[in-house]
């Protein structure tokens, strides 16, 4: 119908000028912003290595490096393509899973096994996401429960090569650096290789936010008829983004098992699920620095504010209800506004 | 044997609770097509409530009972007009509820910790005491509760098919537009439905409580198997969810008899990814499967 | 009893309504003749509420119904029956009917106008219990409008009663119409072609683009054949 079509493509025109402008000023001042960014990202481990303190802050990096990557790619299918997954964590437990047990069990070095992960991932990703990325809404969102809840289920309760009755995999071949260089440097090189995976991740899916396919979708989110119409397969797009997502998620996985030496069944409980859904919503789902910001925000505050656990739930889930209700952009483009502004009045000032 | 008996009636008892669960889970579907991940927790306001209200205030069982479904479905009506009602209408209306709703659970589980403490509670029982017939040990509280859900859900079933705000609920999941035009306010009908639903979850908490346990997180479970039930029974089938209701709770029974506890979850959630998978509309289950 | 002024509606950015004006007077039969797309669906959730006006008044026996919701404009008597198969499918005969009566004045009366309607609609008194999904086109069609007629409407608006029906079924719809005319009911019906509205209609507007363009007795439309090809093709 006439009508139908000159509707939905001027809703288009004005939510894609509106995008346009979000990647307008970043992609402009990006570089150099982000050149900083890069060299102090570089240089800090060297000055933080020396004290306790530093060390420590060096661990809640390699965190955010960790849970960043999950998040930004749980924000790709949720935000970019409208898939309410609950398999995140599940994926990146198989990663860890795959990539710990090969090298535990089959005394294959870690450096190899870590590549186990992604593709771990990615496999089971495919099997979850053949059947259920056709169908709508609540059927992904039951579909990926149940499949974390049997995961869990498996891994508490399983073999034990990965249960290891019910602690989960323990004594996994770690990277080695600080049996090398010694805890500080050790560490410093964990950092290093979470800061490359990171920024790996990160330009992949920066690339997919801002490429003309990403950008579409996310304006249609919530309108498959019209990306039908317009061409767009979005079945096998879905797929793609799913098993991008996974194959980071995993990715990550496997960084943190070489890490921690260990994967507990613990991470497959729905807080950490919970945690990660804040971190996405806080910083805003459907942007591309949100997540980012959000796992920024929720690894540092948690360890300020760790005497008050309970309070802190509450406050996530506040968090969680308020902002999908009155702020689903989250955090991210309330910030940039003001930044905006503030630069704006700077400006202004010195022309005056 | 007595196994058989014992899973029949296991089967019967599971399928009362979930039939209460599941019942409101897909009337909410049907009428605002969404999922409420906060019914776990109203399952526990419920049993909070009425356990504070035994105890404390030392009311007698029926008034605690009710006080704790009233309890249930107030909160129920709270989260529904303070972030529910105001997500109405916007593309991205599903994803938002989700996320809204299991914010809300976690803040109600987590004042439930607050207030209660973490240390699990357990009801008195309405009637205390078992007997055994067929070799099987049966509680009288697990008769109240088969008793008390089937009375719940045929009650149910007759406000839904005789009643004029009944029909009207059916009216706004099926026909959303049309009623409108009849002057059916659907506002006030997607109130009403999860005050309703949430009642619902509230009284199978109640009834739980004294054959289970009560803390913070104990309506997770019920939740995710009354999930379970109305993907089988297909969502917002009323009929289908009271089939599925039975179905599942009979096959939990007879996983957890046969072959163990460790194996009745798992078991379950594998029938459902594979119902998923070949026939997702379940029983009875009312559209919206497009397939892209 | 139906004053429409200077309408503008439309959906998200874009306007499908201008500035369009219309009257249907008491006891009145009014049709609206346009192509699809041009806004007939529009023109009706406009005035009945199922979307807002972006700017223009509607007045309804005398009170100002532009910015009410549906059920409101449903109280004041205006009832809309709109296009498609909208009868709840889950429901019998009998209960979709109930439904129309469910505000508190109709549900009262509602076994008298049940016995209007299946005087009205014999199709449908034979067949209470049957569920809606299973009656045919043409009598879904029919339960549609004896829904709409449960109320206690004092104009009934029409979206297009033939469509999707088969040939034979469509003049069957026509006649009922008719003879809801015939009770004194006012009614403005949208419809895309002139085919079967004899006797049906005291006035015609033709629709294009969004406003309407042309007015007129039946005949002197009718008449006009080289008019009505243009616009109807």
């Amino acid at each position: 119908m006439i009508q139908d079509t000159t509707v939905t493509e001027s809703r288009f025109n004005s939510i894609s000028k509106r995008l346009d402008w979000a990647a307008g000023p970043w992609a402009r001042t990006n570089w150099v912003a982000l050149g900083i960014a890069i060299v102090v990202a570089l240089a800090l481990p060297l000055v933080l290595a020396g004290f306790a303190t530093g060390r420590f802050i060096l661990h809640l990096m390699i965190l955010f490096f960790t849970w960043g990557i999950v998040t930004q790619s749980w924000n790709l299918i949720l935000g970019v393509g409208g898939i309410f997954s609950f398999a995140q964590v599940a994926l990146f437990a198989i990663g860890g899973l795959a990539s710990g047990v090969v090298s535990q069990q089959l005394g294959v070095s870690p450096f190899l096994s870590i590549w186990l992960a992604p593709i771990a991932a990615t496999i089971a990703a495919l099997v979850i996401g053949l059947p259920s990325l056709r169908l709508r809404g609540p059927y992904v969102v039951l579909l990926t429960l149940a499949f974390a809840e049997l995961l869990r289920n498996f891994a508490t309760q399983g073999p034990a090569w990965i249960a290891g009755g019910g602690y989960g995999l323990r004594y996994v071949p770690k990277l080695g650096f600080e049996e090398m260089w010694g805890t500080g440097m050790g560490r410093v090189a964990y950092y290093y290789v979470g800061l490359l995976l990171f920024m790996i991740a990160t330009y992949v899916i920066w690339r997919i936010f801002h490429s003309p396919v990403g950008m579409s979708f996310r304006a249609l989110r919530d309108s498959e008829t019209y990306a039908i119409s317009r061409g767009v397969d979005p079945f096998r797009f879905k797929l793609l983004l799913f098993a991008l997502s996974a194959f980071f998620t995993g990715l990550a996985g496997g960084y943190l098992v070489h890490y921690n030496g260990a994967q507990s069944p613990a991470i497959l409980n729905f807080p950490l699920t919970i945690n990660l859904l804040a971190m996405v919503v806080l910083g805003g789902w459907g942007t591309f620095w949100g997540p980012i910001l959000g796992t920024a925000l929720l690894t540092v505050l948690p360890e300020v504010f760790r005497a008050v656990d309970v309070y802190r739930n509450l406050a996530m889930g506040l968090t969680l209800a308020l902002i999908a209700v009155f702020a689903p952009q989250g955090l991210f483009p309330l910030i940039a506004d003001g930044v905006r502004k503030l630069l704006q009045l700077f400006r202004k000032q010195q022309e005056e | 044997m007595e196994k058989l008996f014992q899973a029949i009636y296991g089967g019967i008892l599971y399928g009362s609770i979930y039939g209460l669960m599941a019942i409101g889970l897909t009337l909410v579907w049907g009428a605002l097509r969404m999922l409420n991940l906060a019914h776990g927790s109203l399952y526990v306001v419920g049993g909070y409530v009425a356990w504070t209200a035994l105890n404390e205030w030392a009311l007698p069982a029926l008034p605690s009972f009710a006080l704790g479904v009233i309890a249930a479905a107030l909160v129920g009506l709270l989260i529904q007009v303070l972030l529910i009602n105001r997500l109405l209408g916007r593309p991205s209306f599903f994803n938002a509820a989700m996320i809204a709703t299991v914010g809300a659970a976690i803040v109600i589980e987590s004042a439930m910790l607050l207030i209660y403490g973490p240390r699990v509670k357990q009801m008195a029982p309405v009637i205390p005491g078992h007997f055994k017939t067929l070799g099987v040990v049966i509680q009288y509280q697990g008769l109240v509760i088969i008793v008390a859900a089937a009375i719940s859900l045929v009650l149910l079933s007759l406000f839904l098919r005789k009643s004029r705000y009944g029909l009207a609920i059916q009216a706004v999941s099926q026909q959303m537009d049309a009623a409108r035009l009849m002057g059916i306010p659907t506002v006030l009908t997607f109130t009403i439905v999860m005050a309703i639903s949430a009642g619902l979850a509230g009284l199978a908490g109640v009834l739980l409580s004294s054959v289970f346990y009560l803390a913070p997180t104990a309506g997770f479970n019920p939740m995710v198997k009354a999930l379970v039930v109305t993907i089988f029974g297909g969502l917002g089938s009323v009929k289908g969810t009271i089939w599925a209701a039975y179905v599942i709770g009979l096959l939990e029974a007879f996983l957890q008899v046969y072959f163990g506890a460790g194996w009745a979850l798992p078991g379950l959630f594998l029938f459902m990814m594979i119902m998923l998978i070949i026939r997702p509309t379940g029983l009875f289950g009312m559209g919206e499967v497009q397939r892209l | 009893m139906l004053k429409v002024t200077d309408l503008q509606a439309g959906y998200g950015g874009s306007v499908v309504l201008h500035s369009l004006s219309l009257q249907v007077g008491e006891g009145e039969s009014v049709v609206v003749l346009g192509p699809n797309g041009h806004g007939k669906t529009t023109l009706l959730r406009a005035i009945s509420g199922l979307i807002r006006p972006t700017s223009g008044v509607v007045e309804f026996d005398g009170q100002v119904i532009s910015n009410q919701r549906a059920s409101d404009v449903v109280a004041a008597g205006l009832i809309h029956i709109p296009q498609g198969d909208l009868p709840f499918p889950e429901l019998t005969v009998m209960e979709n009917l109930l439904m129309g009566a469910y505000r508190p004045e109709a549900w009262r009366e509602r076994k008298r106008k049940l016995e209007q309607v299946f005087e009205l609609f014999p199709v449908l008194a034979e067949r209470p219990n049957q569920l809606a999904r299973s009656l045919s086109g043409g009598e879904r069609r029919m339960l549609a409008l004896g829904r709409g007629l449960m109320s206690k409407a004092k104009l009934l608006m029409i979206d297009e009663p033939s469509l999707g029906l088969a040939p034979f079924l469509i003049e069957d719809v026509y006649q009922t119409i008719r003879n809801i005319r015939k009770t004194g009911l006012s009614i403005l019906l949208v419809d895309e072609n002139a085919d079967h509205i004899e006797g049906l209609a005291d006035r015609v507007y033709l629709l294009e683009s969004g406003t309407l363009v042309k007015e007129g007795s039946v005949e002197v439309m009718l008449q006009d054949e080289a008019l009505l090809a243009a616009y109807l093709g």
